[in-house]
C-alpha cells in the first residue's frame, strides 16, 4: 500500500499546489497552465469514447464547438453569467451526441471515424449559415471580462471531473463492459451486454467535457468564429496525447496532454513551423514503437492496474 | 412429452444464393444433452448464430419457453437464458481472466467475484486469474469462455466445438461439468467434431446436411443410419 500512499499523497500536494499557482505565477503560465487543464479534459473525454469502446471519434472538437456556441449565445443574447453557461455547454454538446451518436454508433469501425468526422464540418457549416444566432462567419464577440484566474480555476475543476470520471469509468464494471465492445462486440452482445446502450452513454459521458471547456475557452478568448472552434486539428491533438500516454487508462490522457503541449510550446517558441514537425513524428513514432502509449505499455508489461 | 425448452421451426439463412441452413425444425427438451454434428459446412454454426441472434435468419421461427425470440437483438436472447460459446475463441483478451468472468454479470460485485473465482478454480486456471485473456493458451482461452457463459446461470447451453484444443485431463473434467451442468436441469446443446464426446455425452443427435437435418436419434441409431454415413464418407 506503500506507493499507493504516496501517489496520493502528491496528488493532493499537486492540486494545492495547482490551486495556489495564480497567487504566485507569471500570466503566461497561469495561462499556460489553463490551457493544459483544457487539454486534459478534452483527452481525457475522448479517451472515455475512443480508448475504451474502440470507437475512434474523428470529430470529438464538434462538442468542443457545440459548447463553445451554446455558451458564447447564452452569455451574449440571454445575458449568462459564465459558468452557468459553460454547464448548458456540456448540457448542448451531450444533446448533439445523443441525436447524432444514436445513428452513427451503429456503424462500425473506419465508417465511423468517418461520420464523426462528417459531423464536424456539417456542425461547422450550420453556425456559419444561421447567422441570426451565431452570428456566421462574422462570429460572435463576448462582452470584455477579466476573468482568467477565475476561468483558470473553471478548468481546472473540469479537467479534475473529467479525469475523475474516467477514474469512475474505468474502475467499474461499467467501464469493462465498455472495454468488451473494444475487445469484441459480437460476443459482448452474445454475453447479454446492450452494446448500442453502453456505446450511446460512454459517447454522452465524452461529450460533457469537451462542451463545458468549450464554453470556457469561449469565455476566455472572448471572440469565437466557426473556424476557430471547429478545427480538425483539435481533434487530432486529443487523439495524439491519448495515444502518446496510454488509452483505456486513467492517467494516460493526462500524461499525453501535458507532455505535448509543454513540448509543443516549447519548440513552438524557438522553431514557429517545426512543431508541426515534431507532432507528425511523435504520431508515427508512438504507432510504430508503442501502440499502447506510455502507460498502455508500462500497464501491459509490469501487469499494472488501467487506474495508471 | 414435457414442452421444449426451445422449439426451432422452418428456419432458414441462406448466403448468397447458398442455403446454409435450409428448413430446419428441431426442439430441446429441459434438461438434456443435444449434439450437433455434420460436416464442415453443414450449417452448424450458421444455425447457433440463427438461434442467438448475431445472424438475422431468412425465414422460420424460434421460440424459448414457448416465446418468440427471432428477431430479438442478442444481448435480448442472452438474457432471456441462452448462453454460448464461439468455434472461433471469443474471449476480451486484455481483459484478465477474471474480469472476462465478471463483465457479464449483473447484481452483487462481491457474489460475482467469489463465484468467477471459484469457476476459474474449477478449471484449473485459480494461478490465472489476473492474467490477461490474450495471454493464455488456446485451451485455457477456451476454458475461460466455458465458465464465462455459466456466470450467466443460462437455461440453455450452446457449445461450438468445446472440445477443441483442450487436454484429455481438462477435457474429461470438462465434460464432467456438462454433465453436473444437465443434472442441474440446464439443457446444452453442442456442435462437436469428435465423435467420440459426441456419441459418449449426447442423449440425442442430430445431423446437419448441406443445411438440412438429415437424421435426429441416440447416438446408437444415428452411426448406423445410411443418409449419415454417405453424408460423411460419400456414397
Amino acid at each position: 500500500m506503500r506507493p499507493r500512499t504516496a501517489f496520493r499523497v502528491g496528488l493532493v500536494l499537486l492540486v494545492a499546489a495547482l490551486a495556489a499557482y495564480p497567487a504566485v505565477g507569471t500570466g503566461y503560465g497561469v495561462r499556460a497552465m489553463l490551457q493544459i487543464f483544457m487539454w486534459v479534459a478534452l483527452a481525457a473525454s475522448w479517451n472515455l469514447i475512443s480508448g475504451l469502446t474502440g470507437y475512434v471519434s474523428f470529430g470529438h472538437v464538434a462538442f468542443f464547438g457545440a459548447g463553445a456556441y451554446t455558451g458564447a449565445i447564452l452569455i451574449t443574447s440571454a445575458g449568462w453569467s459564465w459558468p452557468a453557461a459553460a454547464l448548458a455547454g456540456g448540457l448542448g454538446a451531450c444533446v448533439v451526441a445523443l441525436v447524432i451518436g444514436y445513428p452513427c454508433l451503429r456503424l462500425k469501425g473506419p465508417y465511423f471515424a468517418i461520420a464523426m468526422l462528417g459531423l464536424n464540418e456539417v456542425l461547422r457549416a450550420l453556425v456559419s449559415y444561421f447567422e441570426g444566432l451565431t452570428g456566421g462567419g462574422n462570429g460572435i464577440s463576448l462582452p470584455t471580462l477579466e476573468a482568467t484566474v477565475p476561468v483558470y480555476y473553471a478548468m481546472g475543476v473540469a479537467a479534475a471531473a473529467v479525469t475523475l470520471l474516467a477514474y469512475l469509468v474505468i474502475t467499474s464494471r461499467f467501464g469493462l463492459r465498455l472495454m468488451t465492445i473494444r475487445e469484441d462486440e459480437v460476443a459482448a452482445e452474445a454475453m447479454g451486454i446492450d452494446t448500442a446502450r453502453h456505446k450511446l452513454y460512454a459517447f454522452l459521458l465524452s461529450a460533457a467535457g469537451p462542451g463545458i471547456v468549450g464554453a470556457l475557452a469561449a469565455r476566455d478568448q472572448g471572440y469565437i468564429e466557426p473556424i476557430s472552434v471547429f478545427p480538425l486539428a483539435t481533434t487530432i491533438t486529443m487523439i495524439v496525447m491519448v495515444l502518446f500516454g496510454g488509452k483505456g487508462t486513467v492517467w494516460g490522457p493526462v500524461l499525453g496532454a501535458v507532455v505535448l503541449f509543454v513540448s509543443q510550446e516549447l519548440v513552438w517558441a524557438r522553431f514557429p513551423y517545426l512543431h508541426q514537425l515534431l507532432f507528425g513524428s511523435i504520431i508515427v513514432a508512438v504507432v510504430l514503437l508503442m501502440p499502447r502509449g506510455v502507460l498502455g505499455l508500462l500497464q501491459q508489461k509490469y501487469h499494472l492496474p488501467r487506474t495508471i | 412429452m414435457t414442452r421444449p425448452l426451445l422449439e426451432i421451426e422452418g428456419l432458414s439463412k441462406s448466403f448468397g444464393g447458398v442455403a446454409a441452413v435450409d428448413r430446419v425444425s428441431l426442439a430441446l427438451e429441459p434438461g438434456r444433452i443435444y449434439g450437433l454434428i455434420g460436416p464442415n459446412g453443414s450449417g452448424k454454426t450458421t444455425l447457433f448464430h440463427c438461434v442467438t441472434g448475431v445472424e438475422r435468419r431468412d425465414a422460420g421461427r424460434v421460440r424459448f419457453n414457448g416465446e418468440r425470440i427471432d428477431g430479438l437483438e442478442p444481448h435480448a436472447i442472452a438474457r432471456r437464458g441462452i448462453g454460448r460459446t464461439f468455434q472461433i475463441i471469443r474471449v476480451f483478451p486484455e481483459l484478465t481472466a477474471l474480469e472476462n468472468l465478471l463483465v457479464v454479470t449483473r447484481g452483487s460485485l462481491a457474489g460475482a467475484e467469489a463465484r468467477a473465482r471459484e469457476l476459474l478454480r474449477f478449471v484449473k486456471l485459480d494461478g490465472l486469474v489476473h492474467e490477461y485473456a490474450g495471454n493464455l493458451s488456446y485451451g485455457q482461452q477456451r476454458l475461460v469462455e466455458f465458465v464465462r457463459v455459466l456466470m450467466r446461470d443460462p437455461s440453455l447451453i450452446l457449445l461450438d466445438e468445446p472440445a477443441a484444443g483442450v487436454n484429455r485431463t481438462l477435457l474429461n473434467d470438462l465434460l464432467e461439468a456438462v454433465r453436473r451442468l444437465r443434472d442441474d436441469g440446464k439443457t446444452i446443446l453442442l456442435v462437436e467434431h469428435d465423435m467420440k464426446v459426441v456419441m459418449g455425452l449426447c442423449e440425442t443427435v442430430f445431423v446437419l446436411d448441406h443445411g438440412e437435418k438429415i437424421a435426429e436419434g441416440p447416438p446408437g441409431v444415428i452411426q448406423a443410419d445410411e443418409r449419415v454415413i454417405e453424408a460423411y464418407f460419400g456414397r
